[in-house]
């Protein structure tokens, strides 16, 4: 393999990393603060890239733009359901396990009412348009447009979540949270408030990584599922609740997947990425970085 | 004294009852009907023998439907060159295999971890299968010819049904049973009073892929087309889940409960409201859930302790 085709793996790698960390901050901020896994994320980034499609191709409007409007609708979203649904359900004061399971069941739910209200919107068919297709020359190494753009603007929202938990006030309060959830509200930490927090700003980057990926793959009603799948490989790789450790466990996992896909074929792309995910749960079930809950 | 006695022949003569009921049932209704019972004892089998590992250790699976779409595919592979009782039990028998081959890593993982794993593995399964039929057989999914008839599907997975939920009855009443509770209630405590945690869970996730193998069985049999996204569908494992949960986990007969409901609201609104199907169902599971978290028998038990409150206080009316 020769110096160039390396180069090009480590580019795509990166990019697609960087899509994934955005795609996994948010499933990984609502499970350390709340303890619940919500597997309906990949919808809600489902709905983020159909209203981008629909800016685009109804409006002609720019997907840069539309993705703040994606963001706004699905945290929208989340401040509805969550304050409907999860946090009523808190506040009952049942057991951990029993608030667990039952929101598996209830994101479950939601996921379906996403998806088939979707399907019922936009029907079932496979869509997508094209932005932003021209290649650039990055010294020898070819990228698309949009790919490159699509990954600066997850870098930057990647970095900003990133100031926002490591540098603020409300960032401390909610790692405070994630580590240790009692002591938290001893301390005075109003964890309602937080969770409602943590929820609408979980939604809103899901929605706005929708958006981001309407520009570069096909969207579907189903799209969803693969991601929340990849969201959780990330999640596992950084640690569950390691907010950091799954920025970081995006680019590791995109770069894996892309050198792994390189040297086999395209067409084993699920198969390596779940590989990779039943590996790393079953060899370091508390992350790479060996600091989980 | 005389209703504990009662309670206990309930049992003994409803069951023989029931089943006997069941099995000429198919002779006497529709076509229509029968394949609406083949339905809920599908799920009644599937949720029942979730319940041996997900409900006794608490170890909440999502890879049944793997072993239901390996079940499929053995008698996709198999059916015609060999006695179709046979392919039902070899496919069960495989699943059993594959649950027991991975079993040991598998279960040490806990919690959530454990959740998204099954997950993981299940559509790990199904992009093997997929990446088989592409690239191995150049095709995408398999038709069967020449099914057995619909009634001859609907008394297999009357067995089958039957003999989950004996299984799942005898395991609660044993030894085997009591530990897997305790496996659920604190893993830790469970081994250091020296119950084997280890070997408990893996007999009980091999016990209960053994069934779901049979039903997907018997089940590609009924949809004469499998191909992988349909048969290793990860929504089979949700709705086992939702049955489970709609029903109580605490009772055999809360997860018999639940299938049937949950199987009857789908097929009233599947036939009444095709579009919005799927919305309605998912706004029913939110509602129970949100309402009824300990499922539908926390009403009959609520129900029976007002019935019992009124009776000692108004015992010489009733």
């Amino acid at each position: 393999m020769d110096y160039g085709r390396i180069l090009q793996i480590i580019f795509t790698g990166c990019i697609t990393g960087g899509l994934y960390a955005l795609v996994a901050v948010g499933l990984n901020l609502i499970y350390g603060t709340m303890r619940l896994l919500n597997i309906a994320h990949g919808e809600v980034i489902m709905v983020g890239a159909y209203i981008a499609y629909w800016c685009f191709t109804l409006y002609g409007v720019n997907p840069f733009l539309s993705l703040l409007l994606s963001g706004l609708v699905t945290s929208f979203l989340g401040l509805i359901i969550c304050k409907i649904i999860f946090l009523p359900m808190i506040q009952t004061g049942k057991s951990e396990e029993t608030i667990q399971s039952n929101s598996l069941l209830l994101f479950f739910a939601i996921s379906i009412i996403l998806t088939n209200v979707a399907t019922l919107l936009w029907s079932a068919d496979i869509r997508g348009y094209s932005y932003m297709t021209k290649v650039v020359q990055i010294s020898t190494v070819p990228v698309m447009l949009n790919r490159l753009s699509a990954f600066l603007v997850a870098l930057v929202v990647s970095i900003i979540t990133y100031l926002l938990i490591q540098k603020t006030m409300l960032g401390k309060a909610i790692r405070a949270l994630i580590q240790e959830r009692t002591a938290a509200k001893l301390v005075g930490i109003n964890s309602n408030r937080l969770y409602l927090f943590s929820f609408v700003i979980a939604f809103g980057i899901a929605g706005l990584s929708g958006a981001l990926l309407s520009m570069i793959y096909e969207i579907s009603p189903f799209m969803g599922m693969p991601y929340t799948i990849t969201a959780f490989v990330v999640i596992v790789l950084g640690g569950l609740g390691n907010i950091m450790g799954s920025l970081i466990g995006g680019f590791i996992f995109g770069l894996v997947e892309t050198i792994g896909i390189s040297v086999t074929s395209p067409g084993l792309q699920s198969i390596i990425s779940y590989g990779i995910f039943i590996a790393v749960i079953l060899i370091r079930p508390k992350g790479i970085f060996g600091r989980g809950l | 004294m005389i209703s504990s006695r009662k309670k206990k022949y309930i049992p003994a003569i409803g069951i023989p009852a029931l089943l006997i009921f069941l099995s000429i049932l198919p002779f006497f209704v529709t076509d229509y009907i029968v394949s609406l019972l083949l339905d809920i004892l599908t799920w009644v089998a599937l949720t029942e023998s979730w319940i041996i590992l997900s409900g006794f250790t608490g170890y909440i699976s999502l890879g049944h439907s793997a072993f239901f779409g390996i079940g499929a595919y053995v008698m996709a592979i198999s059916w015609m060159s060999l006695p179709y009782p046979l392919i039902i039990l070899i496919s069960a028998t495989s699943s059993m295999a594959l649950a027991f081959a991975i079993g040991f890593p598998v279960l040490r993982v806990r919690g959530p971890y454990f959740v998204i794993l099954t997950l993981g593995l299940s559509e790990f399964a199904k992009y093997i299968f997929i990446n088989y039929e592409v690239n191995v057989k150049g095709t995408v999914g398999r038709i069967l010819l020449g099914v057995p008839p619909i009634k001859t599907l609907y008394f297999s997975l009357l067995v089958i049904a039957f003999f989950t939920i004996l299984c799942a009855y005898l395991i609660q009443r044993s030894r085997f049973g009591y530990g897997l509770f305790s496996i659920r209630e604190d893993e830790d405590a469970a081994e250091s009073l020296g119950i084997d945690t280890g070997i408990f869970k893996w007999l009980a996730f091999g016990i209960s892929a053994f069934f779901p193998g049979a039903v997907g069985s018997v089940m590609a049999l009924r949809r004469t087309y499998i191909d992988p996204y349909s048969v290793f569908d990860p929504i089979v494992s949700f709705q086992i889940i939702v049955m489970a949960f709609l029903g109580g986990m605490g009772k055999l007969h809360g997860p018999v409960l639940g299938a049937c409901i949950l199987t009857l609201i789908s097929e009233f609104l599947w036939a009444r409201y095709p579009h919005y199907y799927m919305i309605i169902l998912g706004v029913v599971l939110v509602v129970i859930v949100k309402y009824l978290p300990s499922g539908i028998l926390e009403i009959v038990g609520k129900l029976e302790t007002a019935i019992r409150f009124l009776r000692t206080r108004m015992g010489c009316i009733f």
